[in-house]
């Protein structure tokens, strides 16, 4: 699909939300960008959908946009994004329910349960994506960069 | 001494309160253990940062005279959707919110139930969010959660609106509606997945896993204990020749004797013979007990994968499953017939040894237990390491099956596309992977392996210099010391052999764990759990408010539907409407999240789960034939059905006579899924297959869609003999297919939107009218 040579008219509607006016004139009071690929490329491919899902939008490059608009679709964008970034991992245990990993991410520290080794998913180029059993992802970007502790760690997984 | 006892009472305060809370915990989770579950539970490092929960008795600490705590939510995000604990309590009067932020510790707001205007669950893809809006206050006040709080806080939503609307409709709350039983039950739901088998060390299940065979264990023991002594005497006979016999000879110059040399040969010889055959029967009986106790473990997993609910096969990958079953269960072959008798061996020998030693010799004893100590450092460091480096080598060897299992049924695609040199690169990758992963072992093994054997080289010079010491100085003479030394390789071959016991043990763990994983996956809906038997059902299906929840998606969001008995249901809407999964909560694949489904009455979660599947006929869009015949494939429901049975189901689904156009007829072999039939002929199988277990509940889910137009029309006519009088819904994008269906139920977003018969549902031009007038369109043009 072609995006559309004009940027998409994105606004903040009063409450908050995100609106978007099509080229038809029509606004919809709210609207949801999704990434179109969170983990591989989740600064790229953004699309604008209504509430049930229908694509309204779809903006390839986010770097391309006025500021103002990139700047209200990355707020919205960081609103429903939750992907912490593992920085160290503490432990990996065997616990009740699969492992039990305790870590810290830029979002700060937490602990989560993996519920089997598939859970653990590596993309490629030391991505690593790891599922927890709410369905929450956590990604390590670049396993080389993690120290060699948390490396250790982890490395029943690779 | 002050300061000490300062210390000790500030510990006892600290103890004090502990126990204050803790009791205190344990209380409140008893009245309303279903909020208070928190799936995350805060993290208990000793690190600064880390986040404390945020508890309970702060909030008390600001409640009014007779106000009561009625449910709460614990959250786990900031507002930045950092992890950060926060609490959210409704009491009999009020919703408090207590926020723990770096900058500012424990600040609490209330609004008074009055003042609320509503409260909002919104899922935002991973984590969800409360929206209150209240009186007074523009913009609202927002809370955020990971996924793992949402049904917890779905239920507090629920619970927070109904006492608001019971405070203001001016009915005091009544006790009983605190808990709400569908709350409830879904907070045992979640304590249900917890495994209750024991977890720990995987050798040891290993070895509670082997209990029924524990005579024949004691027997391999016995055994290997027996010819362990008996190759242990050899050296000391040796030593006594030398010293008795051979060393008088040559000092005082005396004939050779045969008569003196005669005992100690036969004595060596019967050792020797003596040995062979304890040896012999230890490796069978080792063998046969490695060989029965994996052979039952590969059962065990197999009986344990078939009672396991869709949603794991959902999250598994094949390959890595039969990867589990067949190597990992071998390894632990390997593991028993190999090292496990044999280390419980080397471990007599090596105490027995090291006794001897100490008899022959103390001092040169304690020498040669020099490298033990070194020995035992080395392996400690070693076999962390190396347990994750199996793991690792496993999971390799699984994703590499996956591959297998991935590429082999889907060769056409790959053929089709022309991706052959693709898959190969894909299968080069994981198989270098399994290559890395074992080189990995390797390096460590072949460093580690000759390290100890050159500690106990070590070991052997400092006893000759030691010996020859003792020798010269006339401590002891020739014949001790080449005793001392022959049971002294022994010994350091008894080290060696340990240490690389405790090598391989690390491999077998890491096979044991990845076996007990799928075993103690608990069945999510045991089939003992519904006691109720029935038998024939009539087939009256009601769905109550049926909500169900997969992860943090919400695919159900409350049906309520009643099928009479023998009333046909189409099921139409857009894909992911949620059509398939409430079929499958029908069939009771997954249970229920919220509300009931009630057959004839009886909650199905009552019912046994074999008695209902016995009701129920699925006809699947593609329809999956086992590896058999094609009459085996028909009375796969009914394996005791007659000829007769098999062949009226047969023409029943209009199968007959291609069957019979077949050189074996219904003998003739269908392959893996039945390649060598047409998508048609193997519908028409499937469909015979749902007629012969003549089901009170028919299921069809998108039947006739994978076939051409002129075979859907037979399929058709087969399908309007199976739904004769049967309870049946079915699923279907060509409207055309439920031209017979008493009533229509259009499905959107996990909602029934428009329920009536066609031509009520056209009048009405809802979804349903333009999904009509869509698929008049494609059949125009």
């Amino acid at each position: 699909m072609k995006t559309p040579a004009a940027h998409p008219d994105l606004q903040r509607s009063s409450v908050g939300a995100l609106a978007y006016t099509d080229v038809t004139g029509k606004r919809h009071d709210k609207v949801l960008p999704v990434r179109l690929f969170p983990l591989t490329d989740p600064n790229r491919w953004i699309s604008i959908t209504d509430l049930q899902g229908q694509e309204l939008a779809c903006i390839e490059e986010v770097d391309g946009l006025p500021d103002d608009v990139r700047k209200i679709l990355l707020e919205t964008l960081a609103e429903r994004d939750f992907v912490p970034v593992i920085q160290v991992i503490h432990t990996i245990r065997h616990a009740e329910l699969g492992c039990e990993w305790c870590v810290t991410t830029d979002r700060g520290q937490t602990r989560f349960c993996v519920e089997n080794d598939e859970s653990v998913e590596a993309l490629g180029g030391g991505n690593v994506v790891v599922i927890d059993q709410h369905n929450t992802r956590y990604r390590i970007p670049d396993l080389a960069a993690l120290d060699a502790k948390s490396r250790q760690k982890f490395e029943r997984y690779y | 001494m002050w300061f000490e006892f300062a210390g000790l009472a500030r510990q006892c305060c600290a103890t004090r309160q502990f126990l204050h809370f803790a009791s205190y915990a344990l209380q409140t989770a008893i009245q309303q253990h279903h909020l208070w579950q928190h799936p995350t539970p805060a993290i208990h490092l000793s690190s600064t940062t880390a986040a404390q929960p945020a508890t309970l008795p702060l909030i008390e600490r600001r409640l009014e005279p007779g106000e009561r705590v009625i449910a709460r939510l614990q959250t786990d995000l900031d507002r930045q959707l950092r992890f950060q604990n926060g609490l959210l309590v409704l009491t009999t009067r009020r919703l408090l919110a207590l926020e723990e932020s770096q900058e500012e510790a424990g600040q609490i707001r209330d609004w008074a139930l009055a003042e609320i205007e509503s409260l909002e669950l919104e899922e935002m893809g991973a984590t969800g969010a409360l929206h209150l809006m209240a009186t007074g206050q523009p913009g609202g006040s927002h809370w955020r959660f990971t996924a793992g709080c949402i049904r917890e806080a779905d239920a507090f939503v629920a619970c927070v609106m109904d006492h608001r609307g019971a405070l203001l409709s001016g009915n005091p709350p009544v006790e009983s509606q605190t808990a709400e039983p569908d709350v409830d039950d879904e907070g045992l739901d979640f304590s249900d997945l917890v495994r209750d088998s024991q977890r720990g060390n995987p050798l040891l299940r290993l070895l509670m896993f082997s209990r029924p065979w524990l005579p024949l264990i004691a027997l391999g023991l016995v055994l290997t204990v027996a010819a362990t002594s008996a190759s242990l005497l050899s050296p000391w006979l040796t030593g006594s020749l030398v010293d008795a016999v051979l060393i008088p000879i040559q000092t005082q110059s005396q004939a050779l004797h045969v008569q003196q040399i005669t005992p100690y040969a036969i004595m060596l010889l019967g050792t020797a013979l003596l040995a062979w055959l304890l040896k012999w029967g230890r490796s069978f009986v080792v063998a046969r007990i490695a060989e029965l106790v994996t052979s039952r473990m590969r059962r065990d997993l197999f009986e344990h994968l078939q009672r396991l609910s869709l949603i794991y096969f959902n999250k598994k990958r094949t390959g890595d499953l039969i990867s589990r079953i067949s190597s990992d269960t071998d390894r632990l072959s390997m593991f028993i017939s190999l090292s496990f008798i044999d280390f419980v061996c080397d471990v007599f020998q090596f105490v027995f040894t090291a006794l001897i030693l100490f008899k022959i010799h103390p001092l040169l004893a304690l020498v040669a237990l020099g490298p033990v100590p070194v020995v035992a450092w080395l392996v400690k460091c070693v076999r962390v390491h190396l347990r994750s480096c199996f793991a690792a080598s496993g999971r390799a060897w699984g994703i590499m099956l996956s591959v297998l299992t991935d590429t082999i049924p889907g060769v056409r695609v790959v053929k089709a596309f022309a991706q052959e040199e693709r898959e190969i690169e894909r299968f080069r990758q994981t198989d270098h992977h399994v290559y890395a992963t074992n080189d990995r072992v390797n390096r460590t093994w072949s460093f580690f392996s000759p390290m100890i054997e050159m500690f106990t080289d070590l070991g052997l010079l400092l006893i000759w210099i030691a010996g020859a010491w003792t020798v010269a100085h006339g401590e002891i003479r020739v014949g001790v010391l080449t005793c001392f030394i022959m049971y002294t390789s022994r010994f350091y071959g008894r080290v060696e052999a340990m240490s690389r016991f405790f090598a391989s043990a690390q491999r077998a763990a890491a096979s044991a764990h990845r076996i007990f994983e799928v075993l103690d996956v608990k069945p999510d809906m045991p089939s003992t759990e519904g006691t109720q038997r029935i038998g024939r059902l009539s087939g009256r299906i009601e769905f109550r408010d049926v909500k169900f929840r997969h992860g943090a998606r919400q695919i159900i969001r409350g049906i309520s539907l009643d099928i009479a008995a023998g009333e046909m249901i189409g099921l139409v809407g857009a894909s992911g409407a949620g059509k398939t999964t409430l079929i499958n909560l029908a069939c009771r694949f997954f249970d229920v999240s919220g509300g009931a489904i009630l057959v004839d009455g009886q909650d199905l979660r009552d019912i046994h789960v074999e008695d209902y599947r016995k009701n129920i006929g699925l006809v699947l869009q593609e329809p999956y034939l086992f590896f058999g015949t094609i009459s085996d494939n028909i009375a796969y429901g009914k394996p005791d059905a007659s000829r007769e049975e098999i062949i009226a189901a047969a023409k029943a689904a209009c199968a007959h006579e291609f069957i019979m156009r077949l050189t074996d007829g219904y003998d003739s072999m269908v392959g893996e899924r039945g390649q060598q039939l047409s998508g048609g002929e193997r519908q028409r199988i499937s469909i015979a297959r749902a007629l012969l277990i003549d089901p009170a509940i028919l299921i069809l889910d998108e039947a006739t869609s994978s076939v051409d137009t002129e075979t859907e029309r037979e399929i058709q006519r087969a399908l309007d003999n199976l739904v004769h009088g049967r309870t049946t819904i079915a699923i279907a994008h060509r409207l055309g297919t439920l031209r017979n269906a008493n009533r229509l139920v259009v499905m959107e977003h996990g909602l029934i939107t428009e329920i009536g018969s066609h031509d009520q549902l056209l009048n009405t031009s809802g979804t349903y009218a333009r999904l009509h007038q869509a698929m008049l369109e494609v059949s125009h043009t």
